[in-house]
C-alpha cells in the first residue's frame, strides 16, 4: 500500500482552496470591524422563527436606510454570555446584542452598555409597558429596549385529561376562573391516579437557565425574594411555594427528569405525550404546533394569593463602545417599533412591550385561539415582580435557583435548608 | 516507548579534525538544534507554558469575566476546600474511571485474543470496533442523548418490552453515570484492543505449545501465558485510559451536563462551568490547576514506568 | 468494496508483520478441525460488532426519519419512510457549508503547522546536540497530556489579548502547540540508519539539506500518520473551538451540533443529519488509511 503523498496533497489543498473561497477567508481576520461606517453587527441566539424574523426585519432595516449594513450572528445560548463577555472585556463587542432582562442588570451596572437617554425623548418612552422600560434601566437610566416578552401559561393535552375524567370544557381560561393551588393539586392528583406510571400529570419548565420561573410560585404565595440587597425569599411564603413545588416530585406529579438541572424539555415532554400539561412560554406554541399529534389548548396558570407569571422575553442592547452609537439607536427604534414589533411578535408567538400592541392588536399566525390566555397572563406581572427579576443579582441568584432547587427536588435537601442556602447566595448575589 | 537513550551517539568521535574545527561544528550544530526546534518551542512557550503561569495568577484572582480583577491570594483555594461540587466533582472523576478502565482493559484484552484468533472476515470485525475511536465526542454524546433518552428513548423502550422497566438515565444520579461510562467504553475500547493486539503477536507461539504439551487448559493459558506476557501493554493502557478518563469532556458536557443534580459532574466540567458559564474565571482556574497538578502526577508515573517497559520489550 | 477488503487484509497483515502471518496460516491449515470453536468465536464476534455499531446505525436511522418519529411510543427499528427533509432543513436553515469549511480549514492549517514543527523539533531531538536538549525534551514530555480545561481561562486570556479570539487563528495557534507529534517524530528519526545520515554528511551536505533531501523522503509514513491523527484530532475538537469562536460563519461541525442542540425543543433528526455530515468525511479517512491510523493509535497512545 504506496501512499502517493502528492495526489493526498494536491487533494488536500484543492478542498482547502475550495474552503477558503466559500468561507471567504473572513475567519483569519483580526475579528475588526467588516463593511463600511454604517455597518452594525447584532449577536443574539434564536429559535428558528426568531432568526427568520429577525433577518426578514433587518433587511427591511437596510433598504430603510442607505447604506447601512446589520451583520446578523446567531450563535448557541450555551455559548452566549460567556462570548459578549470576552468580547467586551477585549474591547471588540458586538455592537448590538439581545440579553434577557436578568443578564441586562450585570452589563448595564458595570456600565458596558450605551446609555440611551438621549435617544428616546418622554412621548416614546411612554408608548411602552411602564413595567418593561423599568425592566432596561438602572438607576433610572434606560441601557436598552424592551423587545418582547413571553409568560408561561399551561397547555393541556385534552385527550389526557378526558381519560382522568376531566371535561375539557370546564377548564379555566381567564384569569378570573384560574385553578387555586387546591384545584390544581386536586386535577394533578385525579391525573396521576388515572396516569400509567411512565406518564405524568404534568411538567414545569424550569430547565436550561429556567430556575427563575420556579419564582412565580413565591410571587403567587404573594412572597419576595429581594428587597433591595435583602434576601427575603427565607419567609413563610417561600416555605409554601417550595414545599408545594417539592411535592410535584414526592407526588410523581412531573417527570423526574424535569428538574432544573435537567437535560430534557418541558415542551419535549408534552409533545411527545409524556406529561399531561405542561407550563411553557407562548414562544414554544409554533414548535408544540408542529410537534403535537393531539388536541390541545391553553390555560392560565394556577393562583394562590395572587396570579403571577415568569417574566421572560428579551431586551435589545448597544454597546458603549460602538463607532455609530446613532445607527444603534436607529436600530434599537426600528426594531421596536409598533409595525416590526407587531411583525416579530405575530411569527413567534411572543408578546409585544408597547401598549399600542395590547390586547388582540398583534395577528398572531400559528395557533391564535390560544394566544389570548398568553396576553392576559401577562398582566399578572406586577412592578415589584419586574423590580426583583431584573436586578443586577439576578445571574447569580439563577445559578443559585438551578442548584438549590435541584438539591431540594431530586437530592433530598430540606426546605429550610434550602431556603437558608439560596438566602445567603441572594444575599451575596446582591451586595 | 518515550525514553532518552538517544542511538547514534558514537558518530562524532571517529572525526581527527583539530579541536577548534570540532568546537565550531559542535556549536554550529548546535545552534542548528535550536533553530530545528525553535518554532515549536516558540508555540508551546506561547500557548502552553504562558498560560499555565497565568492559570495560577488568574487562580490567586476574583475575576468576572469583564471588569478589574480583584487580588484574593488563596481565597479560592480556601474555597476548593470547603466546596461540596468540588469534592462530589472529584468522587465522580474517580468513580467514573474506576468504571470505566478495568472494563476498558479487560474487553480490549478479550476482544485482541477473539479477533487474534483463526476467524473469518477478521479484518472487517477489527474495522468495525476500531470505528468508533474516529467519531467525535461531540457526535457520539448526540447519539448517546437520543439511545440514553429517559421517556422515550429506544434503550427503555427495549427495556421496556423485554420486561426489565424503564432506566432513569436522565433523572437519577446513578444511572445518569452509567450511561456516560458505556458511551466512554464504547468510545475507546477499540484503542485498547489495538495495544493489545500488538502485545499479543509478541508472544511466541512455541509458548502456547508448551503450555498445551503440559495439559494446560485454554482458559490456563490465558492465565498463565497470555496475560503476564501482555503486562507491559497492561501498564500502559492502565495509564492512558486513567488520563483519558481523568479528562473526559465532550460526552458528560453533551449528554448529561453534569446532572442530575452534580451526579455527573467531573474536574473538567467544574472547571468549565466556572470559568465560562457563570463568570467565576478565578475559580475556575483554581480548578483548572488542581488538573494540572493531578494530570502531571500521572504524565510523571507513565514516564518514568515507560523507561522499565522499553527496557522490558 | 473490493477495495476496501484488500484494505483490511493489509492492515491486518500490517499488525501481524509478515513472519507471524505465515506462522499463522500455518497454523490455520494445521489445527482446521476446530470448527466448533471458529462458529462459537464468530458468533461471539458478530454479537460484539453489532452493539459496537449500532448506535452509527441508529444515527443514520434517525438522520432519515421523519421528525419526531423515534420518540414516539412503540418500538420501531427503523424509518416508516426514508426521508432526506432532515438533511434539506439543515442546509436550509444552518449555513452547514461554511461549518465544513472553517473544520476543512482549521483542519488542514493545523495539520500542516502542527506536522512541519514536530518534524522540525523530532528531528533536533533526535539526532542534532544542542545545549539544554535533554531538559527541554522533559519539559515538552511533561505538557503532553494535559488537558485544555486546566489551563483554558489563561489560554482564553491569552488569545482574547492577542487579538485573534473568534478567528482562525485563535483555533489553530493553541492547537499547533501539542507536543505528541514530537514524540512519534523523535523515536521515527532515532531508528534511521546512522550510516544514511553519516553518507550525507560525508558528502558535504548541511543539517537543513539533509533534513531535506535524505531524512524528509524516508518518513511518509511517519507523515502520513502524523498528518492523520492531527487531522482527526482537530476534526474532532470542541472544547477549544467552543471557547474560541464567536461567529456563527465561522463554527467548525461540533459548534454547529451544539448550536442545533441548543435551540428550545431541539430537533434531533435534524441534529443526527449534521452528525453524519461531520463523521462522514473521518470514517472514510479511516477507511481508506486504516492501517495508519492503527500505527499511529499504536505508536502515541492518544485517545
Amino acid at each position: 500500500m504506496k501512499l502517493s503523498s502528492k495526489r493526498m496533497l494536491g487533494a488536500a489543498a484543492v478542498v482547502t482552496a475550495g474552503s477558503l473561497v466559500l468561507t471567504g477567508c473572513a475567519g483569519f481576520g483580526g475579528g475588526g470591524e467588516e463593511g463600511g461606517d454604517q455597518a452594525l453587527t447584532f449577536t443574539t441566539w434564536g429559535s428558528e422563527a426568531e432568526e427568520a424574523s429577525f433577518t426578514e426585519l433587518i433587511d427591511q432595516f437596510e433598504a430603510e436606510h442607505d447604506g447601512a449594513e446589520v451583520k446578523l450572528n446567531v450563535v448557541p445560548y450555551d455559548q452566549m454570555f460567556s462570548n459578549i463577555d470576552a468580547q467586551l472585556s477585549s474591547g471588540d463587542a458586538p455592537d448590538l446584542f439581545r440579553v434577557d432582562y436578568g443578564n441586562l442588570g450585570v452589563y448595564s451596572s458595570q456600565g458596558q452598555l450605551l446609555d440611551l437617554s438621549p435617544y428616546f425623548d418622554n412621548a416614546e418612552v411612554d408608548e411602552f409597558v411602564p413595567a418593561m422600560w423599568e425592566a432596561v434601566s438602572y438607576e433610572g437610566v434606560p441601557y436598552g429596549v424592551p423587545h418582547q416578552t413571553d409568560v408561561s401559561a399551561v397547555l393541556v393535552n385534552t385527550a389526557m385529561v378526558e381519560q382522568a375524567g376531566i371535561d375539557p370544557s370546564t377548564l379555566p381560561q381567564t384569569q378570573e376562573d384560574a385553578w387555586t393551588w387546591q384545584e390544581f393539586a386536586d386535577v394533578a392528583e385525579q391525573l396521576r391516579a388515572s396516569l400509567p406510571a411512565d406518564k405524568y400529570p404534568f411538567v414545569y419548565n424550569w430547565q436550561l437557565g429556567g430556575a427563575p420561573r420556579w419564582l412565580s410560585w413565591l410571587f403567587q404565595a404573594d412572597g419576595t425574594f429581594l428587597d433591595g440587597s435583602t434576601a427575603t425569599i427565607d419567609s413563610a411564603e417561600g416555605e409554601q411555594a417550595l414545599d408545594f413545588t417539592k411535592s410535584f416530585f414526592e407526588n410523581d406529579w412531573v417527570p423526574p427528569t424535569s428538574s432544573t438541572k435537567g437535560t430534557v424539555y418541558a415542551d419535549s415532554l408534552f409533545t411527545e405525550g409524556t406529561a399531561a400539561m405542561a407550563f411553557i412560554g407562548s414562544f414554544l406554541v409554533p414548535d408544540v404546533d408542529y410537534l403535537a399529534e393531539f388536541e390541545w389548548t391553553a390555560i392560565p396558570m394556577p393562583r394562590d394569593v395572587r396570579g403571577a407569571t415568569d417574566l421572560g422575553g428579551n431586551a435589545l442592547v448597544a454597546t458603549k463602545d460602538t463607532d455609530n452609537p446613532d445607527l444603534a439607536a436607529e436600530f434599537l427604534k426600528f426594531m421596536t417599533s409598533a409595525d416590526a414589533m407587531s411583525l416579530f411578535c405575530a411569527n413567534t408567538n411572543e408578546l409585544p412591550t408597547r401598549l399600542d400592541l395590547e390586547g388582540d392588536a398583534v395577528q398572531f399566525v400559528i395557533r391564535p385561539d390560544v394566544m389570548p390566555v398568553f396576553v392576559d397572563q401577562a398582566a399578572t406581572i406586577e412592578p415589584s415582580d419586574v423590580k426583583q427579576l431584573t436586578s443586577p443579582a439576578m445571574a447569580a441568584v439563577n445559578t443559585a435557583l438551578q442548584d438549590q432547587l435541584e438539591a431540594a427536588f431530586i437530592g433530598g435537601q430540606s426546605t429550610a435548608d434550602t431556603l437558608s442556602n439560596l438566602s445567603a447566595a441572594i444575599e451575596e448575589a446582591a451586595q | 516507548m518515550t525514553t532518552l537513550t538517544a542511538r547514534g551517539r558514537g558518530h562524532a568521535t571517529a572525526s581527527s579534525r583539530p579541536r577548534a574545527a570540532r568546537r565550531t561544528a559542535r556549536l554550529r550544530e548546535s545552534l542548528v538544534g535550536w533553530g530545528f526546534a525553535a518554532p515549536n518551542l516558540v508555540l508551546m512557550t506561547l500557548f502552553l507554558f504562558i498560560p499555565i503561569v497565568w492559570a495560577l495568577i488568574l487562580s490567586l484572582q476574583e475575576t468576572k469575566g469583564f471588569g478589574d480583577p480583584e487580588w484574593v491570594g488563596v481565597d479560592n483555594y480556601a474555597k476548593l476546600v470547603g466546596d461540596p461540587v468540588f469534592w462530589q466533582s472529584l468522587a465522580n472523576t474517580i468513580v467514573f474511571t474506576i468504571a470505566t478502565v478495568p472494563i476498558e482493559l479487560a474487553g480490549g484484552l478479550g476482544l485482541a485474543v477473539l479477533l487474534n484468533s483463526v476467524l473469518p472476515a477478521r479484518g472487517v470485525f477489527r474495522t468495525i470496533i476500531v470505528l468508533p475511536m474516529v467519531i467525535s465526542g461531540v457526535a457520539s454524546g448526540m447519539i448517546a442523548v437520543i439511545l440514553f433518552y429517559e421517556s422515550n428513548g429506544l434503550l427503555n423502550k427495549v427495556l421496556t418490552a423485554i420486561g426489565l422497566g424503564p432506566v432513569a438515565w436522565q433523572s437519577q444520579g446513578v444511572p445518569a453515570m452509567i450511561s456516560v461510562v458505556i458511551a466512554a467504553i464504547w468510545l475507546r475500547i477499540g484503542f485498547n484492543m489495538i495495544i493489545y493486539l500488538a502485545g499479543l503477536q509478541n508472544i511466541s507461539p512455541e509458548l502456547y505449545e508448551a503450555a498445551r504439551i503440559d495439559g494446560a487448559s485454554r482458559w490456563q493459558q490465558f492465565r498463565s501465558v497470555t496475560v503476564p506476557l501482555v503486562g507491559p501493554s497492561t501498564f500502559f493502557l492502565l495509564i492512558m485510559n486513567v488520563i483519558a478518563s481523568f479528562q473526559v469532556f465532550d460526552l458528560i458536557f453533551v449528554m448529561t451536563g453534569g446532572g442530575p443534580g452534580n451526579a455527573t459532574s467531573v474536574l473538567v466540567t467544574y472547571a468549565y462551568r466556572n470559568g465560562f458559564q457563570i463568570r467565576e474565571q478565578g475559580y475556575g482556574a483554581a480548578i483548572g490547576i488542581v488538573i494540572l497538578v493531578i494530570t502531571l502526577a500521572f504524565t510523571f508515573i507513565q514516564w518514568k514506568t515507560s523507561r522499565t517497559r522499553d527496557l522490558a520489550e | 468494496m473490493a477495495q476496501t477488503t484488500a484494505m483490511l487484509e493489509i492492515a491486518e497483515a500490517d499488525l501481524l508483520g509478515p513472519r507471524q502471518a505465515a506462522r499463522l496460516r500455518r497454523r490455520r491449515r494445521n489445527r482446521s478441525g476446530d470448527r466448533r470453536g471458529i462458529i462459537l468465536r464468530t458468533l461471539i464476534a458478530v454479537v460484539v460488532a453489532a452493539v459496537v455499531v449500532f448506535p452509527l446505525y441508529w444515527m443514520l436511522v434517525v438522520a432519515f426519519s421523519p421528525r419526531g418519529e423515534v420518540f414516539e411510543p412503540g418500538l420501531r427499528l427503523w424509518p416508516s419512510t426514508f426521508t432526506l427533509e432532515n438533511f434539506v432543513k439543515v442546509f436550509d436553515r444552518v449555513p452547514v457549508v461554511d461549518w465544513f469549511g472553517n473544520s476543512v480549514v482549521i483542519g488542514v492549517f493545523v495539520t500542516a503547522f502542527t506536522v512541519v514543527v514536530n518534524l522540525l523539533a523530532g528531528y533536533a531531538f533526535a539526532r542534532l546536540r544542542f545545549a539544554g536538549r535533554n531538559g527541554i525534551f522533559l519539559l515538552a514530555l511533561s505538557t503532553m497530556m494535559i488537558p485544555v480545561q486546566a489551563i483554558m481561562v489563561a489560554q482564553f486570556k491569552l488569545v482574547t489579548g492577542l487579538g485573534i479570539y473568534g478567528t482562525y487563528w485563535g483555533v489553530i495557534l493553541p492547537a499547533a502547540a501539542a507536543a505528541f507529534g514530537i514524540f512519534l517524530a523523535r523515536q521515527f528519526f532515532i531508528s534511521i540508519p546512522d550510516e544514511i545520515i553519516e553518507a550525507a554528511r560525508i558528502d558535504g551536505a548541511g543539517h537543513l539539506r539533509i533534513f531535506m533531501q535524505v531524512v524528509l523522503p524516508l518518513c511518509k509514513p511517519l507523515i502520513a500518520v502524523l498528518t492523520l491523527l492531527t487531522l482527526m484530532g482537530s476534526w474532532n475538537d470542541f472544547a477549544w473551538p467552543l471557547i474560541a469562536l464567536k461567529d456563527n460563519d465561522l463554527f467548525t461541525l461540533p459548534i454547529g451540533l451544539l448550536y442545533l442542540k441548543n435551540q428550545t425543543s431541539p430537533d434531533y433528526n435534524a441534529i443526527m443529519a449534521l452528525a453524519l455530515i461531520s463523521v462522514l468525511p473521518m470514517v472514510l479517512l479511516f477507511l481508506f488509511f486504516q492501517r495508519y491510523f492503527v500505527q499511529g493509535f499504536a505508536r502515541s497512545g492518544i485517545k
